[in-house]
């Protein structure tokens, strides 16, 4: 069986543990109403048949005082699970946890690894690392269009507003790959707008988050070097940023570690040389209306880009 | 083509060492202070800055002197007098953009430096209507204009040893001989396609000259760098962000306060590789203390404008060094505005005297800068004595004397994708590049400065090379009072203005203080005396454009005193004029549309050199 | 100098001086085409052609306008020429004074090739699709372009009429800032 990446029901973390128990009372409480309605409808239609009212107003009143009861009961058996479990996702914001900062775009998600010591700041897109056991603290900001992060198996949604700064706070309880989906539709591409989720061990994390922090390797090659080159002169730079290069654009995912990432646009294709060669040459193609145009590079510099954009491990 | 261009270089060395040598048989003497400017002598040791600088017969540096006083102890035009001044000769220099910096007198004759295409002109101060002796065209390249952030200004030139030296935009340090207009040497420094430009005026201090590059706004990084003299051989540069070998931070470096000191904080300080394009640039005015044998100057704002792309503080940007002219390296460093929320870059001049504080006499700086605060500073531990706001501010609370930071206001603090309102002061500061000036006699700050606040939102940006860096929509509108600019006689000890004068725009010009008289511009291209004790008005000149050229005073071959001043209207905000910019848009000119639309309306573009005398004109 | 350099040099100079002294009489007909370049000034000799028979792809086109204020951001373009056009290291592109010409073509044109006054040069670092889209967004600033097509949307500080309101006038070509 494929694993469950993407489900509320397999939680992987805490919050969505919570969140999962609430649904199960939610589910079991309105199961029992919904049965018992169901069941006292059918008697009264059964009954309405066979005589005409001649209930006492005494026995009436009994009747609706006990349907108040039980209503009143299990709303607010409803409530305070709802409350508690507020209360317990609201109990994970800590001192000592990772901030990450992802800010929404049509239709990828940039994503800052925040610190207080702005040199071990860490940018990235459109895939995160969590380590396992710690609670992350994500702030959830927008460029453009709303949009909603949800990652199933770790927490609810949070909707990402252009303009303001919302934040949410998860923690992966288990390793593994998850799969966060754009929860509120934002244009054409709404769909491919994923965000894959690694959770991995603490000391695993920390190796990753200090390979993130250093700049592309320089290229070894003289195609690499042409394929830096190829950015450089390009119409790569003029959007995309390769931290040790010329390329500083802000308005397309950051590639200084193009080459970790398991999947190009979002999500939308799987990374492997073929397909990114296919994207690079028609974007449009694959995620039509995105906003990469078609570079009309030569084969001969496509090759070589994909060259060096493979050195960005 | 090699072989012959060999011949020619051949050629022009022994001619220019023929030259040299020639220079140096005319005849010299030591009286430089005292002797009549018709006979002042241009070569040898005489040339010395140290020396010319304190003589108020001339003019050698933009700043008139290395404390960058501007004040001139020249007493012919006075307070009663003023009303018969007139027009002696003007000059049209032909160049329609702002006009900023002075004209410089060495001797019997006047340099004067134009905006692009930074020709330099030399006049003969001897003869009527002092004709052009010479002119030097450095043929700086037109695609340089697009990389000037605000004006293709220049600040003007300085001289040393017979030799002019100024920046042209497009990023070119070059040294001509002062009596022949022949050039000595050209460097090229900075690489418009990187945004670097150059707009400072040089500062000449023992054999070197010192400069900065402009491009705060296009993602440069900053440096200071001291060219030798004679050769214009780069000798150190420091660049104002990352590591400590690159800002030559060494063992000698002994900042004042605690947040200044750490191992590369121009990286730790930044975000990756921010540093990289981060800013810092040195455009603004140098000052030097012989005696201590400090070199001061500014580092300005870091980029882009938006803050949140550049977390941290943003070492070494918007602050001030200290630093030794010989070597480079730095002494102390005072951040005015660690992680700048608003580019106010911190390249004001600063002011160097002795003040009487607390009993005792205090060596100090006096900075009037872009957050609204007038710094007294220690200038040789960079301790901050006080920092006084001298226009209304609200986005900081001043410094907190102990850490000597700058308090920040929480509900102003600019942010991306929001817009925060009623920030004051704006962008351009209280007070931008127009310098200020001290007089000795009145012991007050003559500081012509805005009253400006801004509605400010942080945007994305990226950067692309060569093109702007600022991540900002700034709209700017005028300060509390409605007035948009102000010239303030201040007290520094008292911390309070002793007079001050409303004006309708900005002040952009600078402040001359000739004896008991001071002299400014107004953007309606009024040039008025004031005097000094009072700011009663005393004479007023209509120019034919705007002035944010900077006044100057010297004596001329016939012995009487004059005031020269260039009109021109243009720079960060008359370019609303000199650019043609469409008010409608309230961005243009990076955010003075919405205030200055009047401006169009009051006065046009045109750059003229006027020089006055008691009794010009008739 | 001997009689043999003599000679020697005499070739030589005869042989460089070849190429230079041809005269084509025809050329290639590719060559010999009259140019149908973009025009940046209207003044021509003889009876005028017309100046351009280009029309921006987007003029009509809310998607590509939209594209086009979004490039215009993205690009820096707005760093130099104003949030809404008003210009500031660049002239401004709001008003009614062109140095270049108002044509779809002639834009096009200023964004590819540059500028020697300080316009760079984006051809070869943009697709030329983005910037025929740029074309039409600098068109709808000075309200050039089909107005029911034109972009109201601003996300950010309103510091200008919106582009669907601004109203076309007619455009002068000065030549000059």
């Amino acid at each position: 069986m494929a694993p469950l990446i993407q489900s509320v029901l397999h939680p992987a973390g805490v919050q969505a543990a919570r969140l999962n128990q609430l649904w199960w009372v939610m589910f079991w409480v309105c199961t029992v109403v919904f049965i018992s309605v169901l069941t006292a409808l059918a008697m009264a239609i059964a009954r309405g048949r066979r005589s005409a009212s001649n209930a006492s107003d005494a026995t009436l009143t009994g009747s609706v005082g006990a349907a108040v009861g039980i209503s009143v009961a299990a709303l607010l058996v409803l409530l305070t699970a709802s409350e508690i479990t507020g209360r317990d996702l609201d109990a994970l914001k800590a001192q000592n946890a990772l901030r990450i900062q992802i800010t929404g775009n049509q239709w990828w998600w940039d994503v800052q690894y925040l610190n207080p010591d702005p040199s071990l700041t860490v940018v990235t897109a459109n895939e995160i690392h969590v380590p396992v056991g710690r609670p992350v603290g994500i702030v959830a900001k927008s460029n453009d269009v709303i949009h909603s992060l949800w990652i199933p198996a770790l927490h609810g949604k949070r909707d990402l507003l252009p303009g303001r700064q919302s934040e949410i706070w998860l923690q992966a309880d288990r390793a593994g790959v998850y799969r966060g989906q754009c929860a509120e539709y934002c244009g054409a591409q709404h769909a491919k707008m994923a965000l894959t989720v690694v959770a991995d061990l603490p000391d695993d994390f920390e190796r990753w988050l200090s390979h993130m922090r250093g700049p592309a390797p320089p290229p070894a090659t003289e195609s690499q070097m042409r394929g830096r080159d190829v950015i450089e002169r390009g119409p790569c730079a003029m959007c995309h940023s390769i931290a040790g290069t010329l390329a500083g654009g802000r308005t397309a995912p950051d590639l200084t570690h193009l080459a970790s990432r398991s999947a190009i646009g979002a999500g939308s294709i799987p990374n492997t040389r073929g397909n990114l060669a296919g994207w690079i040459a028609d974007p449009q193609h694959i995620k039509p209306g995105n906003k990469m145009p078609a570079t009309g590079l030569a084969s001969e510099e496509l090759q070589a880009l994909l060259d060096y954009l493979e050195t960005l491990k | 083509m090699g072989i012959r261009a060999q011949r020619r270089g051949l050629f022009l060395t022994v001619a220019g060492i023929a030259f040299m040598i020639s220079a140096c048989q005319k005849p010299t003497s030591d009286t430089v202070q005292q002797s009549p400017a018709s006979a002042r002598a241009l070569s040898g040791s005489l040339a010395d800055p140290a020396r010319l600088q304190q003589d108020d017969g001339q003019w050698v540096m933009s700043a008139k002197n290395y404390a960058a006083t501007r004040f001139s102890s020249l007493g012919e035009i006075t307070p009663a007098n003023v009303k018969q001044m007139g027009v002696a000769w003007t000059f049209s220099t032909g160049v329609t953009a702002g006009h900023e910096g002075p004209p410089l007198v060495v001797g019997d004759t006047m340099y004067l430096v134009t905006p692009w295409p930074n020709i330099l002109y030399a006049f003969d101060l001897t003869k009527p209507g002092a004709p052009i002796k010479w002119q030097y065209d450095p043929k700086p390249l037109g695609a340089a204009k697009g990389v000037a952030c605000c004006d293709i200004v220049n600040r003007g030139a300085a001289y040393a040893n017979g030799a002019i030296f100024f920046n042209a935009l497009d990023g070119r340090t070059m040294s001509i001989d002062a009596a022949t207009g022949k050039e000595r040497w050209v460097t090229q420094l900075t690489d418009i396609n990187r945004g670097e430009t150059m707009t400072m005026a040089p500062l000449v201090v023992k054999g070197k000259v010192f400069v900065g590059n402009s491009g705060g706004e296009f993602g440069v990084r900053g440096w200071l760098t001291a060219l030798d003299a004679d050769s214009g051989k780069t000798a150190w540069r420091a660049y104002s962000t990352g590591p400590d070998k690159d800002v030559l931070i060494g063992p000698t470096f002994k900042p004042h306060y605690d947040s200044d000191r750490g191992k590369d904080l121009g990286i730790t300080t930044w975000p990756g590789e921010a540093w990289r394009i981060g800013g810092g640039t040195v455009w603004g005015w140098l000052s030097y203390d012989p005696e201590a044998d400090l070199l001061y100057y500014g580092t300005a704002n870091p980029g882009p404008w938006n803050p949140e792309q550049r977390p941290g503080d943003n070492k070494w940007t918007a602050g001030m060094f200290a630093r030794s002219p010989d070597t480079g390296e730095a002494r102390w460093f005072y951040q005015t505005s660690p992680h700048d929320l608003y580019d106010h870059d911190g390249v004001n001049e600063m002011v160097l005297a002795d003040l009487q504080m607390n009993g005792g006499t205090r060596k100090v700086l006096m900075r009037a800068d872009r957050n609204g605060l007038l710094y007294v500073i220690d200038r040789l531990t960079g301790e901050v004595l006080s920092a006084t706001p001298f226009v209304p501010v609200n986005s900081n609370k001043g410094v907190d004397l102990k850490s000597g930071r700058l308090i920040p206001v929480k509900e102003k603090e600019s942010k991306q994708g929001m817009v925060v309102r009623d920030i004051c002061p704006a962008a351009p500061g209280a007070k931008d590049e127009q310098p200020m000036a001290f007089s000795p006699k009145t012991g007050l700050l003559y500081i012509p400065h805005n009253n400006v606040c801004m509605d400010f939102e942080g945007t994305a940006v990226s950067y692309i090379a060569g093109t702007p860096y600022v991540g900002a929509s700034v709209v700017y509108k005028a300060g509390p009072g409605g007035n948009r600019g102000f010239f303030t006689a201040w007290d520094p000890l008292a911390g309070k203005p002793k007079w001050q004068i409303k004006e309708s725009f900005p002040v952009w010009s600078g402040a001359l203080v000739a004896n008991d008289v001071v002299f400014y511009g107004t953007m309606e291209g009024w040039f008025k005396a004031v005097d000094a004790n009072t700011g009663q008005l005393l004479w007023q000149f209509k120019c034919g454009s705007g002035i944010i050229g900077h006044p100057m005073a010297f004596k001329g071959p016939d012995g009487h005193e004059y005031i020269a001043v260039t009109a021109g209207i243009g720079g960060w905000p008359g370019a609303i004029v000199s650019a043609d910019l469409d008010p409608r848009d309230a961005t243009a000119g990076n955010g003075w549309g919405g205030m200055l639309a009047d401006l169009k309306k009051t006065t046009t573009k045109g750059g003229m050199l006027y020089v006055f005398t008691v009794g010009g004109g008739t | 100098m001997g009689r043999f350099t003599f000679a020697l040099v005499c070739t030589m100079a005869a042989t460089l001086g070849c190429e230079r002294e041809t005269r084509r009489y025809t050329e290639l007909p590719a060559a010999a085409n009259r140019s149908t370049a973009v025009r940046l000034t209207t003044l021509q000799p003889g009876s005028p052609q017309p100046i351009s028979n280009v029309q921006s792809p987007y003029q009509y086109n809310a998607y590509g306008l939209a594209e086009g204020k979004r490039l215009y951001a993205a690009y820096n373009c707005a760093g130099c020429h104003g949030v809404a056009g008003g210009g500031a290291i660049g002239p401004a592109l709001m008003d009614d004074k062109w140095i270049y010409g108002s044509h779809a073509d002639q834009i096009f044109s200023s964004i590819s090739q540059g500028r020697p006054d300080g316009m760079p040069s984006f051809g070869g670092h943009i697709p030329d699709q983005q910037i025929w889209q740029l074309v039409g967004y600098v068109q709808s600033l000075a309200g050039l372009v089909s107005q029911d097509a034109a972009t109201s949307r601003n996300d950010d500080q309103i510091v200008g009429k919106p582009e669907n309101r601004i109203e076309g006038t007619k455009q002068i070509q000065t030549g000059h800032r």
